[in-house]
Formats: structure tokens, C-alpha cells, sequence
């Protein structure tokens, strides 16, 4: 086998770099450094909208209703627990349709993100076998479709605690807590993405987890009728005090705990750190393993 | 300065032969979950620099690691072992099947494809109209992806690409497909880039596209550097060893069928034989009269199994000096007989043979898909007498007319 180093050692070389091409030099550091390197943040946000919309308007091709099917889809599981918890097992909370619908639309965010998410990249091979593709929009991407949803049923849900007189300016505080959940689905998206791609059990294992995570959230039942002993198995779940902020906000007119914004933030930040990482120590093999 | 380095550069992928990953694999230790598993190296310890501006081509048959190292190059994976440092202004065609979302129109693949490459929204959908007019794909860029031929997909992936001034381009083979008008109009791209200073890096089974747009190429065998130079040294020995092997693989002996002698006038491996010529002018049985339409019937049959998109020959030399009057190749006008052939049949046409009145032979020969050697090359087999105006000599005898003055 022979070796040859390329042009730079032989004796006709290449045209004279500094006459023909851009003068500007990009770092090269020593280490390897790859073509996907390189993006503002505004091509990265454009690049995620522009995925979100292809999403959006692919889902809704060819259907009837479009648009109002996620919306039902809630509805319908709002219309269950509604009748269930309040006629068949009464649980005895107050304006029950809008205590529940609160915790549904912050769930159905989550369950829809995630499940996506799971297989984003490994669905998506066309985009990331593109050299110049940042594979890092894929989760991204997931978290931000079904947002649409959230925003298709806010109205609705704000109209409802209007006619409950429960509408108070502490709901103005809500943007802001769903900006808080969809960094903290991201930083969750970026480490279930990354590794289905190397163990395909993950997305199965992201539907079992949805599955437990329904109950263990305090979704169609509030926290204050689980006996505190058990308490600490949902304060496991960091979705609980988003569900609870969400709630306090909303339904009780009230500024969230401080237990609750203190476990929201501290999971946001330890899953966007982990998520990063894991997601930067994985990417460059995905091309590899689809 | 350069675009693309490599530092002893090695390269394994999974090997897929060997049984899936389970639970019970697992738990008898024969694999790990995210241990090492079997692997093939596809590319061993290679070194090599692409100066920023330069022009690099990559040849090989398939199997010697052409892709992989276009893959690398392009930012693709990361190197098992070694350093590699790619320019991050890199623009690839890689593949036209898997780079495109095939239920998405032309038009929306172009607009993705464009936010890929890094464009802005509004700059993308400013740049857009100018992208689908290169495509020349008129109205079909509302259709979906997955009813495209090659040769439109081929189109598109170039109109997006005519958009963007990388630094460094990659193609892989990708210039196969498609008509020639369309062809030539990606290579004027690739020119106008090159001379703005784009270096390029091109894989191709065309040794004549790599001779017209490369300055250096590198021939990988086995995943090494068989040889480097530059872009004549190197074609002419990937030529001479071409020649060499379909000797070697000649079979000794074998049946005399009609003219046919191997060994004599018959080479090649035989994997595919060419089973019947027919030469035909203006129509069967007459002479062929100088200014005719030439027909050349091939017949194919791959005696071991189907081969892989192979190349049809036919040239023709001038009885005596042996002077090369024409070679043509299905490759290099961009017709491929298919992915896997077991029988097949080719004609070409020539539509004025302006040839003068003289005895010539045709060669014909089929070829394996990157040249590597004949599977089965019949020289000067077959005469062909050409009558017309006598006192005509040279090459060609061109439609003319002389006009006087005194």
C-alpha cells in the first residue's frame, strides 16, 4: 500500500491561493472538525421553522378536518376524564372540566413532543445523510410541532376559565412557563433522539414510560388528594410541577410555588445540559448507524 | 491553506452480514451494548491534502472505499482513527436516491435543501426561483419526489447547488445520469465555480471527466492510495492495469466460435459475453455507401449471475494503421444498460457515417462498471467496407462543396 502526501509536497502545485480565492480564513482548529460547523442562530431558527411547517403541513394533507384534529383529539380524552371523575368517581374538585383541561394541554404537549421525538432522527435520514444538515433541529423540531396544538387549544381553555371566573392576571405569567417546558422537552428530546438511534429500545421504552407518566402526573386529580406519604413519587416527575405552575396560574389564580419553580428550573437546566452533551458525543456517528 | 486533510485516516463500518443485536446475544456475552462489534474497514490509514482551489479526482472500482472517503470529506461520520479537517463551507451530492423526502414536491425538497445549505428563509425564498429555472423542470417541480427519474433528480439536486459558492465540492458519481444538454450545463457550473475558486473533489467511472475537470486523482484500491499524481499519470495507469487484468482473467483455450479466438482476438473475463453483432447501413443486406446511417446491433448475456450497470464499446479503426476513427462508449454519453443485467441488447445509431470509401473493423466490447477490466472485448472482428467516391483519403470525408471564384 502506498502513501502519498497530497498536492502540498509535489513540485507543480495548486494556483496561488491568495489571488483567486475569498480572503477570508475560517479557524481550523487541530482536532477534527466537521462540515456542519458554521450556522448563525438565525439559519438554525429559520431552518427549525421551516421544518415545522413542512411538518404541520404534511400531517394535515389530504385530511378533512386539518387543523382540528389535535384539538378533538384532546377534547375527546377531556370529555372521558370528565365524565369519569366527575359522574362516575367523583373526585369532588371544583370546576372540574377546567382543572382538568389545565393539566391536559401541558400533558398532551409533552406526550406528543416526546413520542415524536424518540424517533425524529432515525426517521429522518434523507436530512441528516445531508452533510450540511444540523441533525440538532430534528428534536427540535418535534418539540415544536405539537406547540401548535397548545396554541390551538389555549383559546379554548381560556375561554372556559373565563366563564368559571377564574381568569386572573397570573395567567399572564403562562408564556412564560411554556417557554420553561419547551426548553425542558428539549434538553429530554435531545437525549431520547440521540440514543434511539443507537439502541432502537428507547422509542419503545419512551411509550411505556408515557404510558406510567399519565398517572404519575397530576393530570385528571390534584396532588392535594394523594396522601403525603406518597408525594415524593410524583415530585420524582419534574412534569408535575410544570403541571402545578400551569394549575396555579391558571385555575387557582395564583403565583406558583416555590417548590414547584425551583424543581422546574433545576430539571430544565440538568436536561438541556445533559441532552447537549449527550446529543454532541453521539451526532457525529448518527450517519453511521442509519 | 487547505480545504480538506487527512491524517492517516481509517474507516470501519458495521459489518451487516454479521447477526443483529439481542437481548439473548447480549446476555451470552457474544456481543455488548455499546461495545464493539463487528467491523469492515473500508478505508485504511490514508493521508492525504486538497489545497484550497485545487481539483482532485477519485477513481476506483466499487467496493475500494470511494464512497467512504467522500462521505468523510464531506463531513459524514466521524474517522474510526486518524485526524481529518474539512473545510465547514463544504457543499456535497452525494446520492440523488436518499438526499430528497420523496412524498414532498420539487419545489419544497429545493426550499429544504436551501435552509440546509445554511440560507436564511428570505434568502432561500429569494434564490428560489432562480434554482427551479436551472432545474429546466418546468411544471413537474410541483410534483413529488418519489415519481422523478434519476436524471430529474439529478436536476434538482443541481439547481440547488448552482445557488451556493462552497469552498469545497463533492460530487459522487453523480453525473452519470441525465441528458447530455443537461450535463454540460452542470459542468459550465462546476467551471464558473472552480475559477472563482472552489476546489472540487469528484468521484467518477468517467476517465474522461476526470480528465476535463480534474488537475490530480487519487486511485483507491482496497481502501489505500493505489496511486496519486497527477490527473494523465495516473488514468493512464489505471488504463495499462485495466488491460493488464482483463488479460490475466481471459480464460486460456475455450471454443472457437465463428472468428472468435480467445486469447487472440477475444479478451476478457466472459462474466458477460457478447453474443452477436450486427452491423447494418441504410438497410440489411445492401453495402454500406459512405454518408449511410451505421447500425451497430450488440447482443448480451451475463453467463454467471447478472452484472452491474456494465459499459458497452464500439470503436472503429481504419484497416492498416489501425487509426482510431471513432470510440464510443455508453458511459460517457450517459446511457446505462441498468442496475443488474442478465441479457441485454444495445444499438447505436449513427446518423451519417462520413467515413472515406475504405476497409475498416469495428471493435466491440463490454466493460465492467469502473473499467476495471473487459468481460469480453472482440478486436477488430468485425470488417466493414465503406464504398463511396474514390481518391478520398484522411479520416472522415465530411458533407462539402467546394465553391469557385476564377
Amino acid at each position: 500500500m502506498v502513501n502519498i502526501v497530497g498536492s502540498a509536497s509535489r513540485t507543480n502545485p495548486l494556483p496561488d491561493v491568495t489571488a483567486s480565492s475569498p480572503t477570508e480564513q475560517a479557524p481550523l482548529p487541530a482536532t477534527a472538525q466537521t462540515a456542519r460547523a458554521g450556522r448563525s442562530w438565525r439559519q438554525l431558527g429559520d431552518l427549525v421553522l421551516h421544518l415545522v411547517r413542512r411538518e404541520l403541513a404534511s400531517t394535515h394533507r389530504n385530511t378533512l378536518l386539518g387543523w382540528a384534529w389535535p384539538l378533538l383529539r384532546q377534547l375527546a380524552q377531556l370529555a372521558v376524564l370528565v365524565f369519569l371523575f366527575s359522574k362516575v368517581l367523583n373526585l369532588n374538585i371544583a370546576d372540574y372540566p377546567a382543572f382538568v383541561f389545565t393539566g391536559l394541554v401541558a400533558w398532551s404537549w409533552f406526550q406528543t413532543a416526546l413520542t415524536a421525538a424518540s424517533y425524529s432522527v432515525v426517521a429522518n435520514g434523507h436530512l441528516v445523510g445531508n452533510p450540511r444538515f444540523p441533525p440538532i433541529t430534528l428534536p427540535l423540531v418535534a418539540v415544536g410541532v405539537p406547540l401548535f396544538d397548545v396554541l390551538m387549544a389555549l383559546p379554548l381553555l381560556l375561554v372556559l376559565l373565563a366563564t368559571e371566573g377564574r381568569l386572573t392576571d397570573t395567567a399572564l405569567l403562562l408564556p412564560l412557563l411554556l417557554a420553561a417546558q419547551f426548553a425542558f422537552m428539549a434538553g429530554l428530546a435531545l437525549v431520547v433522539s440521540a440514543a434511539n438511534v443507537y439502541l432502537r429500545d428507547v422509542q419503545s421504552a419512551v411509550g411505556v414510560a408515557m404510558l406510567l407518566l399519565f398517572y404519575l402526573t397530576p393530570i385528571f386529580y390534584g396532588l392535594k388528594k394523594i396522601p403525603p406519604e406518597y408525594h415524593w413519587l410524583l415530585r420524582l416527575n419534574p412534569l408535575t410541577a410544570f403541571v402545578n405552575a400551569d394549575r396555579a396560574v391558571l385555575y387557582s389564580g395564583t403565583l406558583p410555588a416555590l417548590i414547584d419553580v425551583g424543581i422546574a428550573a433545576g430539571a430544565t437546566a440538568l436536561a438541556l445540559a445533559a441532552g447537549l452533551a449527550l446529543f454532541r458525543r453521539l451526532q457525529p456517528g448518527f450517519v453511521d448507524e442509519l | 491553506m487547505s480545504v480538506l486533510r487527512f491524517e492517516g485516516v481509517w474507516k470501519a463500518y458495521r459489518d451487516w452480514t454479521q447477526p443483529p443485536r439481542t437481548l439473548r446475544g447480549v446476555l451470552a456475552r457474544r456481543t455488548s451494548v455499546f461495545g464493539a462489534r463487528a467491523r469492515r474497514w473500508a478505508l485504511r490509514d490514508l493521508t492525504l491534502e486538497l489545497p484550497a482551489g485545487g481539483s482532485l479526482g477519485v477513481i476506483g472500482h466499487n467496493g475500494a472505499g470511494k464512497s467512504t472517503f467522500l462521505r468523510l470529506a464531506a463531513g459524514l461520520g466521524r474517522p474510526t482513527r486518524g485526524r481529518l479537517t474539512v473545510d465547514p463551507d463544504t457543499a456535497a451530492v452525494l446520492s440523488l436516491g436518499s438526499s430528497f423526502d420523496p412524498q414532498l414536491t420539487g419545489r419544497e425538497n429545493a426550499l429544504t435543501a436551501a435552509l440546509v445549505a445554511g440560507m436564511t428563509r428570505r434568502e432561500a425564498q429569494r434564490r428560489l426561483p432562480a434554482m427551479l429555472d436551472f432545474t429546466e423542470l418546468g411544471e413537474f417541480v410541483a410534483s413529488p419526489v418519489r415519481t422523478y427519474s434519476e436524471g430529474m433528480k439529478l436536476r434538482l439536486a443541481f439547481g440547488v447547488m448552482a445557488a451556493l459558492e462552497p469552498r469545497l465540492l463533492i460530487l459522487d458519481e453523480v453525473l452519470a445520469v441525465g441528458d447530455l444538454a443537461f450535463r454540460q450545463k452542470c459542468h459550465e457550473r462546476i467551471a464558473e465555480l472552480r475559477e472563482g475558486g472552489t476546489s472540487l473533489l469528484l468521484a467518477s467511472h468517467s476517465l474522461d471527466e476526470l480528465r476535463a475537470n480534474c488537475e490530480h486523482v487519487v486511485w483507491l484500491h482496497r481502501g489505500g492510495v493505489r496511486a496519486f499524481g497527477d490527473v494523465e499519470t495516473v488514468l493512464d495507469e489505471y488504463e495499462r492495469a485495466s488491460i493488464e487484468r482483463t488479460y490475466e482473467r481471459t480464460p486460456v483455450g475455450g471454443p472457437r466460435e465463428g472468428r472468435l479466438r480467445l486469447r487472440e482476438n477475444r479478451f476478457g473475463s466472459q462474466e458477460m459475453t457478447v453474443d452477436a453483432v450486427e452491423i447494418q447501413g441504410t438497410a440489411p443486406g445492401l453495402p454500406v455507401r459512405s454518408g449511410d446511417p451505421l447500425h451497430v446491433r450488440v447482443a448480451l448475456t451475463a453467463t454467471d449471475g447478472p452484472v452491474k450497470d456494465p459499459i458497452v464499446v464500439v470503436s472503429l479503426r481504419r484497416a492498416g494503421d489501425q487509426a482510431v476513427v471513432f470510440d464510443l462508449s455508453t458511459r460517457a454519453d450517459g446511457v446505462t444498460l441498468g442496475r443488474e443485467v442478465a441479457r441485454g441488447e444495445v444499438t447505436l445509431s449513427i446518423e451519417r457515417l462520413e467515413l472515406p470509401a475504405g476497409d475498416y473493423a469495428l471493435d466491440v466490447g463490454v466493460f465492467e462498471a469502473a473499467w476495471e477490466h473487459a468481460y469480453d472485448y472482440h478486436w477488430q472482428t468485425y470488417p466493414l467496407t465503406v464504398e463511396g467516391p474514390p481518391g478520398a483519403t484522411g479520416l472522415l470525408l465530411p458533407v462539402h462543396r467546394w465553391t469557385t471564384e476564377a
